[in-house]
């Protein structure tokens, strides 16, 4: 061999960028411990059915697949919040839990925009529910972008059953919802309402879910989005943003926060309020995380849950942008 | 500064004249150069020129800010960012084209297509149920009927000129394309004040 090289969408880091990495590492678990967290370390290989049994966000092509000695399907880690929400669900006897991590996660198919191996940081805490509790995930993220030394980031926040409570009564089957999703999430009106006519979805909600794409900004789109249904579901998704917006004024850290209700991600774990942190310079979101209360009882234990994980690598992306370096 | 990736050519022209009745100081991008990166003389944008099929591919990675390109790029390349405005400039259809007789051929078992929108017509005919031989050509696609090389052929139809100049026809019209306007996902939300208001300014003008 007269070269040694590494596939596709993977790379070192060396000495000088370690350096960095390790610096922002060292200053968010100083952060995660002093808010209580531990630490874990989750198994780097796991059986493919754990990830392909559950309603999970991992599509099958975005996994890396290999044979175990006994024939079964194993992967390489695609997710720490399905390996935590295992954890807790399976492994620790406590209703309440808090969990921090600092791990690689693996993406098969990852192109553009992403790598394939994926240095995260996160924290997952298990057994609280309610406005509160996602003000504080959400006023801790802001915290931990801040402790790494950001100053020109947002909060994006959205929640999923304001989508799902349109969808209810709208007359559309779940395959049409599923492809009208797709051109929200891309803020795409034109293939949105061509969609929607096909598939006969009826007046109101075809005008509610048409509004989707342009209802993102600041708090006052809340009360905009108010009056666009009488659903039950979408209409407490909105007052519970609401009380959640409260608590993060009374923390201080509001300017901060921006809402997009036409965040609607592929079929996926969360289930309430979902956010995404921004960093100007920065493509692609530093910092992704939400609600999930579904997800524990499928691993057999009922546990309410909220967490995120920051994309190390794009933080320091983030931190040269503002060092102007 | 907003940043903004135009595709090179006709299309640049079109959007000179929008953005220009926008107020935007888009004379820069009138003139005869060979620069790839023009600013405007308030240095409020910043345009780069680039090959249309990259448009996405500046705006997906957060280099552009917003992009405008054809639709039938943006089916292509598959980009994760927001698609803000149909511009209606550019309108073309991407069709399926053939002799007439292969009309009926189009749901035959092995279909052979000639196109250079790859993805495209695997997503299309996939939907549709349909194996199909997808022989990729990065031009004059409609050579490939004539040749035999293909049965017909997955391209964007706008006057058809050369389709009937060479006896071929519109076997069946699949998507409407025109161009949009596309923004990168952070972008939108961290220079919402700069992007937010062009979007509205140039509606405004959209025919």
């Amino acid at each position: 061999m007269t070269y040694f090289k590494l596939p596709s969408g993977l790379r070192d880091i060396l000495p000088q960028e370690s350096a960095r990495l390790d610096q922002t590492e060292e200053v968010l678990r100083k952060k995660f411990k002093e808010a209580g967290f531990s630490s874990v370390r989750t198994a780097g290989i796991e059986y493919y059915d754990t990830f392909a049994c559950i309603k999970s966000s991992v599509p099958q092509a975005s996994m890396f697949k290999m044979t175990d000695k006994d024939g079964n399907l194993i992967v390489l880690r695609p997710d720490m919040t399905l390996a935590c929400a295992r954890i807790a669900a399976t492994k620790l006897r406590d209703g309440k839990a808090k969990l921090c991590y600092f791990s690689n996660v693996y993406d098969f198919s990852a192109s553009g925009n992403s790598d394939r191996e994926v240095a995260q940081a996160g924290v997952e805490i298990f057994g609280e529910d309610g406005a509160e509790s996602d003000a504080d995930a959400v006023a801790f993220a802001i915290g931990c972008l801040q402790a790494a030394g950001l100053k020109n980031f947002m909060v994006d926040i959205g929640h999923v059953g304001f989508y799902k409570g349109l969808l209810e009564g709208s007359g559309l089957t779940e395959e049409a919802a599923e492809e009208i999703r797709g051109y929200i999430n891309a803020k795409d009106a034109v293939n949105t309402e061509i969609a929607l006519r096909e598939n006969g979805a009826n007046e109101r909600a075809q005008a509610a879910i048409l509004a989707l794409p342009s209802l993102f900004g600041d708090v006052r789109i809340l009360k905009e989005a108010e009056g666009l249904t009488d659903n039950a579901m979408a209409l407490s998704a909105l007052k519970h943003l609401q009380r959640v917006y409260d608590c993060l004024k009374k923390k201080g850290v509001e300017k901060y926060v921006s809402f997009d209700l036409g965040t609607v991600k592929s079929l996926s774990y969360y289930s309430g309020m979902v956010f995404t942190g921004l960093a100007a310079g920065v493509g692609a979101p530093v910092l992704s995380g939400g609600r999930y209360n579904d997800l524990c009882a499928q691993f057999g234990r009922d546990l309410s849950a909220v967490g995120f994980a920051i994309g190390l690598m794009r933080v320091l992306r983030a931190q040269e942008e503002e060092t102007g370096c | 500064m907003l940043n903004v990736a135009l595709a090179k050519g006709r299309l640049a022209d079109s959007c000179a004249d929008i953005f220009m009745k926008c107020g935007i100081q888009a004379q820069v991008l009138k003139e005869e150069t060979r620069k790839l990166v023009l600013e405007t003389p308030d240095k409020s944008f910043k345009f780069f020129f680039v090959k249309p099929s990259d448009v996405p591919t500046y705006v997906e990675y957060g280099i552009a800010d917003i992009g405008i390109v054809g639709k039938d790029t943006l089916l292509e390349a598959g980009a994760d960012l927001y698609e803000m405005l149909d511009l209606k400039f550019e309108k073309c259809k991407l069709c399926i084209a053939g002799f007439p007789e292969k009309k009926e051929m189009l749901s035959a078992p092995h279909l052979r297509v000639a196109t250079k929108y790859v993805n495209t017509a695997k997503k299309l005919f996939f939907s549709r149920g349909e194996d199909v031989e997808i022989i990729k050509l990065n031009g004059s696609i409609e050579l490939a009927p004539l040749t035999g090389l293909s049965d017909v052929i997955f391209d964007i139809v706008q006057s058809g000129g050369t389709l009937r100049a060479n006896g071929l026809v519109v076997l069946d019209e699949v998507f409407d394309i025109s161009a949009r306007l596309v923004a990168n996902k952070v972008s939108l939300k961290t220079k919402a004040a700069e992007i937010l208001p062009l979007i509205s300014e140039m509606k405004k003008y959209i025919g």
